[in-house]
Parts: C-alpha cells; sequence; structure tokens
C-alpha cells in the first residue's frame, strides 16, 4: 500500500507545509490561522498557532534552510515567519495588492518569494534591510485573470505561472541588488525584471499546479479540461505533449523524479505519469487503491428526511451514517508536497486535501512504480 | 417506458454534476476582499464554463450552469394540465420559502425554470459530493411522486366533495 499513513487534522485543509526537518507541519485548517503540528512520540500535537491573518490563509510555504514560513490569504496580506526563542515573530510584506492572494513559494535561494493574486499581477518580494520589511515588485498587465500557482525554476530567476486565463507563462524575476550577475547563468540573468519569456496556451480551460522537474528543463502544469500539459526546452521554441485521462481534473502536481510525475485532484486518489524511453509521457496508474464502483441504488436522501420532517411523517427508513472510510482522501486534494528527497528522486511524499486529512505516501513499497522511479 | 427513461435522465444528470462539481475557493477578482458565488455575478467571463441543458422532453429539463466556485442547478417539472401546474408551483414556492432548511435550495428559481439549487465550493467543503449529488437527483425522482400524489388527492377530495354534495338532490 503506497498510503502509509492517514492524519486527520481538521475540517478541511487548504495548504500545507513541512520543517526543514520534516519533524513539524503547518497547515491553514480552512480559516485565517495557521496551526504548527509537532510529532510527538508517534503523535501529532498541536505547538503552536499563527494568528494575524483576518481572511482564510490559501498558501503556506516553509523555507528549508532559513526556516521561515511565509503565508498568503485572501485578506491581501502576506506575513513572514521566523522563530525567535518559541514564539513566530510575523514581518509585514508590503505586497500593494488590491486583490486577494491566492499562491505563494519561496525562491530556491530563499531571497525571494512570489505571490499569485486575484488582482491578476505577480509579486516577487525581497528582504529590504534597512526598513526591516518585505518589499515586493510587480509583474502586471500579463495576465488577463488571477493567478493560480506559482513556482520556481532552481536558477531562482525564472518563475512559471498559470492562470484562470487558461494560459501559463514563464516571466524572469532578476531584481538588481538581490540577484548576482552571474556569469554561468548569463542566459538567464539577461532578461529585465518581468519579461515575459514564453507563453503557453495550451489549455481551454483553467489551468492550475505548474511545477519545474528536479533540473528545472521539464514544466509541468494541469488544466481544468481533465489535461495534463510537460513541456520541454523553456524558451523560444517549446515542445509541449498533452496527456487526456478520462478522469475528474487535477489541481497540483509534483515531479518525484525528471521522468515521473504524481497529480492530485478532484479525483481523491493521486494519479502517476510518467516518460518512457522516447521521453512519451503517458498516464500509469492511481497510486491508492481503486475503488470498486458501487451501485447507486441505496442513497438515504437528505431530501426524503427534510421531507418527512415538514410532513411530520416518515417517508423513507433510509439513514445516511454507515460511510465507508476506505480510502486516503474523501475529498477534494489540494496540495502535494515533498517530504524526502535522495539526490532528485523522491520517494515520500504528503497529500492534503478539503476533507482535512495529510496523508503520508511512500514509492518504496511499490515496486511497480519504484522500479520507474530509480531507471 | 415512462420510468426507463426517467432512469436515463437522471443518470445522465447524475454523470454530468459528477464533472461539473469541482469547485474550489475562489476571492472575487471585482470586488476586494469579498468571495461571491461567480455563476450568479458572472463578472468575469472566463471564470464561467459552458453550461450544459439536459431535457427529457420539452415538458422537462435541467440546467446545469458552472464556474470556478459554485454551480447552478435548475430544473423545469413536468406539468401537464393546469391543476398540476398550480399544484407544482404551490408546492416549490412552499419548499423555496424554506430554502434555509434546505441549504443548497435558491430563494428564487432562475427565470423559465420552477427550482434552482445553488451549491458553492464551500458546501462541497462541509458535505460529501456524493451524498449532494444524490441529494439533488433524489429530489427529482421525488418531486414528480409528490406531484402526482398531491393531483390524486386533490381529485379523490374533489369527488367525494361532488358525492356529497349531489346526495342532497337524490
Amino acid at each position: 500500500m503506497a498510503a502509509i499513513s492517514v492524519h486527520q487534522f481538521a475540517h478541511s485543509i487548504t495548504s500545507h507545509a513541512w520543517s526543514p526537518d520534516k519533524s513539524m507541519v503547518a497547515l491553514c485548517p480552512n480559516n485565517s490561522e495557521v496551526h504548527i503540528y509537532k510529532l510527538v512520540e508517534d503523535k501529532w500535537e498541536k505547538a503552536h498557532v499563527l494568528q494575524k491573518h483576518d481572511q482564510v490563509i490559501s498558501g503556506i510555504d516553509w523555507s528549508r534552510r532559513s526556516n521561515r514560513i511565509v503565508t498568503a490569504s485572501h485578506d491581501r496580506n502576506s506575513y513572514v515567519w521566523n522563530l525567535e526563542g518559541s514564539e513566530w515573530v510575523p514581518t509585514l510584506v508590503i505586497l500593494r495588492l488590491n486583490r486577494a492572494a491566492l499562491c505563494v513559494q519561496w525562491s530556491p535561494e530563499e531571497n525571494k518569494f512570489a505571490v499569485g493574486s486575484g488582482a491578476k499581477t505577480v509579486c516577487i518580494c525581497y528582504y529590504e534591510q534597512e526598513n526591516n520589511w518585505w518589499v515586493s515588485k510587480l509583474i502586471r498587465k500579463r495576465h488577463d485573470s488571477s493567478v493560480t500557482s506559482v513556482s520556481w525554476h532552481p536558477n531562482n530567476i525564472l518563475l512559471a505561472t498559470t492562470s484562470t486565463d487558461g494560459k501559463c507563462r514563464v516571466f524572469s524575476t532578476f531584481i538588481k541588488g538581490v540577484d548576482a550577475k552571474d556569469s554561468k547563468k548569463a542566459t538567464s540573468s539577461d532578461f529585465k525584471f518581468g519579461e515575459l519569456i514564453v507563453q503557453l496556451d495550451l489549455s481551454s480551460s483553467w489551468t492550475f499546479g505548474v511545477k519545474w522537474s528536479p533540473s528545472g528543463n521539464t514544466l509541468a502544469y494541469v488544466g481544468h479540461n481533465s489535461m495534463i500539459y510537460f513541456v520541454d526546452d523553456v524558451g523560444p521554441s517549446p515542445l509541449a505533449q498533452n496527456v487526456v485521462f478520462r478522469d475528474l481534473p487535477l489541481r497540483d502536481v509534483l515531479f518525484v523524479s525528471e521522468k515521473m510525475v504524481i497529480g492530485v485532484g478532484f479525483d481523491c486518489n493521486p494519479m502517476v505519469f510518467a516518460a518512457d524511453e522516447r521521453g512519451i509521457w503517458s498516464f500509469i496508474r492511481y497510486l491508492g487503491e481503486q475503488e470498486v464502483v458501487s451501485s447507486g441504488s441505496s442513497y438515504g436522501s437528505q431530501f426524503s428526511e427534510a421531507f418527512g420532517k415538514l410532513y411530520g411523517q416518515s417517508k423513507h427508513g433510509a439513514s445516511n451514517d454507515a460511510v465507508e472510510t476506505s480510502k486516503p482522501h474523501e475529498n477534494c486534494i489540494n496540495s502535494i508536497m515533498p517530504m524526502s528527497e535522495q539526490g532528485t528522486l523522491i520517494r515520500r511524499f504528503s497529500t492534503s486535501g478539503l476533507d482535512g486529512r495529510i496523508v503520508l505516501w511512500d514509492l518504496e513499497n511499490v515496486p511497480d512504480l519504484l522500479e520507474l522511479l530509480v531507471r | 417506458m415512462s420510468s426507463n427513461t426517467l432512469r436515463l435522465y437522471l443518470t445522465c444528470i447524475r454523470n454530468t454534476l459528477e464533472a461539473a462539481m469541482c469547485l474550489q475557493n475562489f476571492p472575487c477578482q471585482e470586488v476586494e476582499r469579498h468571495n461571491k458565488p461567480e455563476v450568479e455575478l458572472k463578472t468575469s467571463p472566463e471564470l464561467l464554463l459552458n453550461p450544459v441543458l439536459i431535457c427529457r422532453n420539452e415538458a422537462e429539463k435541467c440546467l446545469i450552469e458552472t464556474s470556478i466556485n459554485s454551480l447552478r442547478i435548475s430544473l423545469k417539472v413536468r406539468q401537464t394540465d393546469e391543476l398540476e401546474n398550480i399544484l407544482t408551483k404551490k408546492f416549490l414556492r412552499f419548499l423555496s420559502m424554506r430554502a434555509e432548511a434546505f441549504q443548497v435550495l435558491r430563494r428564487k428559481p432562475v427565470q423559465g425554470y420552477d427550482i434552482s439549487f445553488l451549491i458553492t465550493n464551500y458546501h462541497c467543503e462541509q458535505m460529501q459530493k456524493q451524498k449532494l449529488i444524490d441529494f439533488i437527483v433524489q429530489f427529482m425522482e421525488d418531486i414528480d411522486k409528490e406531484i402526482s400524489e398531491l393531483k390524486m388527492s386533490v381529485n379523490t377530495r374533489g369527488r367525494l366533495v361532488a358525492t356529497e354534495f349531489l346526495k342532497q338532490f337524490i
């Protein structure tokens, strides 16, 4: 079984992130707080509650080296949290947004982070020493709708975004004074800040969940029309592949290796995609056990019960208490996070969803997928 | 035959709902710090999907409109004669007035339809998707039965009253 453990943390979770040593998890229980849970003797205990936002938090990211948490919320604000002693201290980020912030991610070098917003802009934020706050530079007038997800290229300069206008875009985020001009990375630092490097118009519907492969050679994102797109050679002449699958759309993806991707979404069951030797991507299988399709004959309708109440009599004796809880996730999965890495291979990862669960998955005990992963 | 087409009609609606009910939290792009069902606002055309109209026949149809964070289902119930028409109207009004009890019921039907449901991402977070779909389908199944039962009882009562009334002339 690929799912190694299932933890119910809240009624629903909008986003989660792991601490650098994976002993703590920060999650938003679909409200304006961030809860940090700590693993104490095989049990998750609530260690901290971060309260500063006043609307639901849409994105959390925990930096690996500097141990900072950044949160983005629908209240248009973003905070960077630093652990000082045993307290998490927030630092305001001047996002200059007038709509909700939807997603956030630290850059690989952790000197910048990107926030996608409902104002059809992307904010690239960096720290300003003299004022002790994070300031942002905006990429404006490039998106025609809300920015649903952002992803940093490993070179710390390129940023990929997806938006509800159905496009995926790659920008340069070179900021003078923050990014050093590196002769080795000459190709990427040639571009000015906010320059559009490529615009991919593959999807006919909203796009979500953009990610770069560990090397930064391949880009993957999903469309709401139940498609996943893989793009090689991101640049002037990108090479794109569309993979159609028959089930409900995905929300987020994760590269577990250069040639293997896990997608999560409305089907409540992670999907595995892999590329063969020629680089052709295809759907492999579901990661969790496929449920047996039950015949929908015995509905316990709430309506008939409500009906009974309104009429003062019970028309149907049906009750809907018995819910089989065999699947790891019961509702839409909206984020997937890596947990352990050996080189560029990720064997363990976690998913969280609207059912309030965080499920840990391990490819170690799935022989057929492990074979694909390490080849 | 008719029960068979009803089954097909409901299955079609069930499958459409299954695909359409992929909703997520999405804040308003027009008004800051607001979160509204986009299917009702219709301010950003890119956030709406193509509406699906499922017809069993001219008198019975179901319109499913989807947006990124909400879904609207509007039903037109069969009304073959005046009595059914008035019964449907009164009965669905009775339900609409108690919309809070049903959570997903819209207080006013969409124009041209008898009753509408509005499902938002918040409903999908609180309730199981499968149960929500079951509820809608069961509702459609029950409504026909309910109307014909009401019609029958009105007719029976009419007959009884007429018999009683006419007794005095014997």
